[in-house]
């Protein structure tokens, strides 16, 4: 039966209802996760200074969105993020190309890259206030550094996991430096950028929300550090969603469709 | 006319685990005229990739000449076109842009690369795949692809390093069959290397036999074309020259 259904559907349709199906299933875990919050709370009467009811986390979401302050604070949060990262993936892939492209260079530089990958983020927060001061520019250095290690070394393997075959194919084929570097060398180390991206945006995003915490006013971070102050935890559970929320969007929404349209049709596995 | 010419070719490679040297080739001279095809042949280990990767310009020569219509190579080029072994065909690419590459490194305009693509994809009968990525495509196809791809870009010398080592016996027949058609339309000069002695003698109208970096002989072979299977198992000629060349090969 599934099977002529599905004959007879167009694509597209069916195509639909697949993903349909597929965030349903993605979602469905996250709402009995709510539903299981809905009843624990007055069941158990938790106190709302240990744990908010949905309601009122729900009475929160409302009356941030209606003054605009929930706006504004993922509206900082995400220029940070946005911008730390583009100056991170600008910066880290052709430096990472440049060194994937000799085995001597990539050898030596790797074990620093694999260091500095794991210090990513957070444990950067207190020397760059130090060197940038409390505000935006120690901000954007967490999370560039953050995306920089980790895409720079995820590039370089990438590119030093090319065949060689594949190299003196185009240059056989007449590729000059330029095209090598265009046509071989960066659409061949795709896979790996586009892992390393999607790791160092976690980083970040982690990063970002520790040190808007110490180093901001305004933001996810700041929103949550703020509400504690005042035993808000209903805002401080809204700040959580929103965070948990939004990296899932970015995820689902911007990485995961980057893979398929490129790795997974090209049938390249990524080597990471 | 003579287009390629090997003089005294010597090939020396330093172990860095043996920290010794081992030498590849010793001395090889050939003379390939325009529009020739010429195999090679010899034992595992006599030398043949490290030849072709000198001619291709993949590794420097560490003693003789190569020489391309008189002029001495340095570094890989257009003009001498190469099919791996692994196909080597670019993941991210479809079979049309494959194929289009070379064109497109000359600065041919998209629409006029396209055009030659497909010529060449009908060559090989693939025009049906032109849209697909070579991770869809049978290793014969790939291989087709691979073929194709060096011939679009209208090189002087196609060199092949056991293009048809890893596919099936009865695509590899008809891969050989198609080669020999297509070299019978083209006519492009091609170095063959195998280590297969019937596929040797099958393709070329000259076998050169190696053994231990030097030439041991070169056999002309003079079978009429075109050359099918279904004719050539029963030939007797083809059968004396394939036992001649194996007993050399044999004895290398
Ligand atoms: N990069 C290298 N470094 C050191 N020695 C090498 C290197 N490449 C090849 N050799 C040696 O040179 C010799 C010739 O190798 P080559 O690959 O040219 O042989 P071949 O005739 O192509 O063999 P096969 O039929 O197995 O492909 C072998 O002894 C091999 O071990
Ligand atoms: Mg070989």
């Amino acid at each position: 039966m599934q099977r002529d259904v599905s004959a007879l559907q167009p694509r597209w349709l069916t195509r639909g209802l697949a993903s349909a199906g597929g965030a349903a299933m993605f979602v469905a875990p996250l709402l009995a996760l709510v539903l299981i919050w809905a009843i624990a709370v007055p069941l158990f009467d938790i106190n709302p200074r240990v744990f908010p009811s949905v309601a009122a986390v729900a009475g929160a979401a409302m009356e941030s969105i209606r003054d605009g302050s929930l706006i504004e604070h993922i509206g900082a949060s995400l220029l940070r993020v946005g911008l730390g990262t583009l100056i991170g993936i600008v910066t880290a892939v052709p430096l990472g190309i440049a060194m994937g492209v000799s085995p001597a260079v990539s050898t030596f530089l790797t074990p620093l890259f694999r260091f500095f990958s794991v210090l990513a983020g957070i444990a950067w927060i207190p020397i760059a206030t130090l060197w940038f001061g409390y505000g935006f520019g120690a901000i954007i250095f967490v999370i560039f550094n953050a995306v920089f290690f980790v895409v720079a070394y995820n590039t370089l393997l990438g590119v030093s996991t090319i065949p060689l075959t594949l190299r003196n194919a185009a240059a056989s084929l007449g590729a000059g430096r330029w095209a090598l570097l265009t046509e071989v060398l960066l659409p061949g180390a795709l896979p790996n950028i586009v892992t390393g991206i999607r790791t160092g945006l976690g980083f970040a995003w982690r990063g970002l929300i520790a040190a808007e915490m110490i180093a901001t006013n305004v933001g996810l971070g700041y929103m949550l550090f703020v509400a504690r102050d005042f035993y808000r935890t209903e805002v401080i559970i809204l700040g959580m969603i929103v965070i948990g929320a939004i990296w899932l969007l970015i995820d689902r929404l911007l990485l995961v469709p980057l893979e398929r349209s490129t790795i997974e049709r090209w049938g390249m596995v990524r080597r990471a | 006319m003579k287009t390629l010419e090997l003089r005294n070719l010597a090939k020396t490679y330093f172990d860095p685990y043996a920290g010794s040297h081992v030498t590849a080739v010793h001395d090889v001279s050939l003379d390939v005229q325009q529009g020739d095809f010429v195999s090679v042949v010899g034992p595992s280990g006599c030398g043949k990739t490290t030849i072709l990767n000198m001619v291709a310009g993949f590794i420097p020569h560490s003693g003789g000449e190569i020489l391309l219509n008189g002029k001495a190579i340095s570094g890989p080029g257009p003009e001498r076109g190469v099919v791996f072994q692994s196909f080597a065909l670019f993941p991210w690419k479809t079979v049309l842009d494959n194929v289009g590459f070379g064109p497109k490194m000359r600065g041919v305009p998209k629409a006029e690369r396209d055009r030659i693509a497909h010529e060449y994809l009908e060559l090989a009968g693939l025009s049906h795949a032109a849209n697909r990525y070579p991770n869809e495509l049978s290793g014969g196809m790939q291989q087709r692809v691979g073929v194709v791809r060096a011939l679009a870009n209208n090189p002087e010398v196609l060199l092949m390093d056991e293009p048809f080592a890893s596919v099936d016996a009865q695509t590899r027949m008809t891969l050989q069959e198609e080669l020999t058609r297509i070299w019978q339309e083209r006519r492009p000069t091609v170095i063959f290397i195998t280590h297969d002695v019937a596929e040797a003698v099958f393709l070329a109208n000259r076998v050169v036999v190696l053994s231990k970096g030097r030439v041991l002989d070169e056999v002309e072979v003079a079978l009429p074309r075109p050359r099918v299977w279904d004719d050539l198992i029963e030939d007797e000629t083809f059968k004396r020259l394939s036992a001649h060349v194996l007993h050399m090969v044999r004895s290398a």
